[in-house]
């Protein structure tokens, strides 16, 4: 077996190890490297920097524990963004599994700023049917959820004043792992309601939503956590997400020179194979 | 009783599909009156269906148990685990805090569910890792141009990449605004033409697959 041969069997464990040390030697001395702004995220800061104070703004978190690492920064950064301007906050999750984690980081943030339940904000919960929430929300949101996640009634809960249903509501973020997510928020959601839409996902689905990005269909999309650092740049307070910039950085460079040297034993075996293939011929 | 099985819900899908497809275009308070109730149906029989997967994963797991099937102690865990969270959510009314405390359904969910699927998602990268450096190889022109596009995406989404290289972030931009983008929407036609392509089959009783294989 020739050494290329020998690298292309290299022990899988070798690669976790590098991965491994790549993710924790960067979190434990941070460089800090410059992070530029990407226009799809700064299209999702500067609408909400337009928004007058007092406008409706509606969270929906649509992920689970799994995707915590990319999307929690995310809202975040969305929050604090959104508590700081003074902009009505309504937060809700069409995920089951998110739901304690989604009112976690909500009544966290909330109590951060000095806002009150009620008052400045409101976590709704998760009701079952996915689109269909999304559809009742937007022909009467008290139909759908006739109390929050605190079992408090809606109606009547300042926050929620002069709201009847989605068509009242300024803006909407989904911040999504998958289906349901973005997509159905527009199609189910923006498409009849005509409320401006926006989104947030994990890296993984980021480039299949760039044609709904690129024809209007949302007017912004922060992907993975580089998504989310970016947020944390223009809001002026970084944080998780800056902080594993560098982790990532790493990690991707790691990668691609497991790629290169992966393709460098291929092609070097390849082409021996093919001279000895000649030589056998000749 | 063939009326019951086949061409009652035949009819219902008919008449549905038809209204509902017609419902989009019509705003009259009524028509929306009708959107509603029907979508809160929806919702109630979204919530039966977990009932459903409850009773389905129940089931499945208590037949392996039943019959000691390999890796048998797993379902174990599975039933104890499930059982344990259902009992202590049913005490604490489905509550994570009480006045500001972590309830023990709080703490199952923040120190058991929250870290695991955490970590489930986390392990990936070793493992994406790993495939990358054994399969993502150039054996032909097609895989080469992939696995270029894909070194300059990995490099222009860092910011050491954009550091050693200031051009892959503009690079990355031009290659999921346009590349990616344009095979996407083509997927994403392709696919919606599908869609209304089988929910007309529906629709009109051609695609009878929903209603099941029994007798008729």
């Amino acid at each position: 077996m020739t050494f290329a041969e020998r690298m292309l069997k290299i022990d899988r464990r070798i690669i976790f190890a590098v991965i491994g040390l790549c993710t924790l030697l960067p979190l434990l001395y941070p460089v800090g490297l410059a992070i530029r702004i990407s226009p799809e995220v700064k299209a999702v800061h500067d609408y909400i920097e337009s928004l007058p104070e007092g406008s409706v703004f509606l969270l929906s978190l649509d992920f689970d524990p799994a995707s915590k690492p990319e999307l929690y920064p995310q809202a975040v950064a969305l929050l604090r963004h959104a508590f700081k301007h003074n902009l009505r906050v309504i937060g809700m999750t069409l995920w089951l599994p998110g739901t304690g984690m989604a009112n976690e980081v909500i009544t966290r943030i909330a109590e951060e700023q000095g806002k009150v339940n009620g008052k400045d904000y409101v976590f709704l919960g998760w009701s079952p049917g996915g689109s269909s929430v999304i559809i009742n929300m937007g022909q009467d949101l008290y139909k759908a959820f006739p109390t929050d996640y605190g079992n408090q009634p809606t109606k009547g809960l300042a926050v929620l004043n002069g709201v009847q249903n989605l068509r009242d509501v300024s803006y909407v973020v989904s911040l999504a792992a998958g289906t349901t997510g973005i997509e159905t928020w527009y199609v189910f959601g923006k498409d009849k309601y005509k409320f401006e839409l926006g989104g947030g996902c994990t890296g993984v689905i980021a480039p299949g939503l760039y044609p709904l990005l690129r024809s209007g269909q949302i007017n912004g999309l922060i992907g993975g956590l580089r998504g989310a650092a970016e947020y944390e740049v223009l809001i002026g307070q970084k944080g998780r997400a800056v902080a594993g910039m560098d982790a990532q950085s790493v990690t991707h460079f790691a990668i691609i020179v497991l790629v290169i040297l992966c393709n460098v034993f291929y092609l070097s075996i390849r082409k021996a194979r093919q001279a000895q293939g000649q030589g056998g011929h000749s | 009783m063939i009326f019951f099985r086949r061409q009652l819900p035949l009819l219902i899908t008919l008449v549905t599909g038809i209204v509902f497809a017609a419902q989009y275009y019509v705003p009259h308070p009524a028509s929306e009156e009708m959107l509603t109730t029907v979508t809160k149906w929806l919702q109630i029989i979204g919530g039966f269906a977990l009932v459903l997967g409850v009773t389905s994963l129940f089931h499945i797991h208590a037949v392996k148990i039943r019959r000691k099937e390999p890796g048998w102690g797993y379902s174990f865990v599975l039933y104890a685990a499930m059982l344990g969270t259902i009992a202590v959510g049913l005490w604490r009314e489905g509550k994570e805090t009480v006045n500001g405390g972590m309830t023990a359904f709080g703490w199952i969910y923040n120190f058991m569910m929250v870290p695991l699927q955490g970590t489930m998602f986390a392990i990936l990268a070793f493992f994406i890792a790993s495939a990358a450096y054994r399969s993502f190889r150039a054996r032909s022109r097609e895989a080469a141009v992939l696995l270029i596009a894909a070194i300059i995406v990995m490099m222009g989404r860092v910011p050491l990449g954009e550091y050693l290289v200031p051009i892959s972030g503009d690079i990355t931009q031009w290659i999921l605004n346009v590349l990616n983008a344009s095979v996407r929407r083509a997927i994403l036609i392709g696919v919606s033409l599908g869609a209304v392509a089988l929910s007309l089959k529906i629709i009109f009783g051609v695609e009878r697959a929903y209603l099941g294989g029994g007798k008729e």
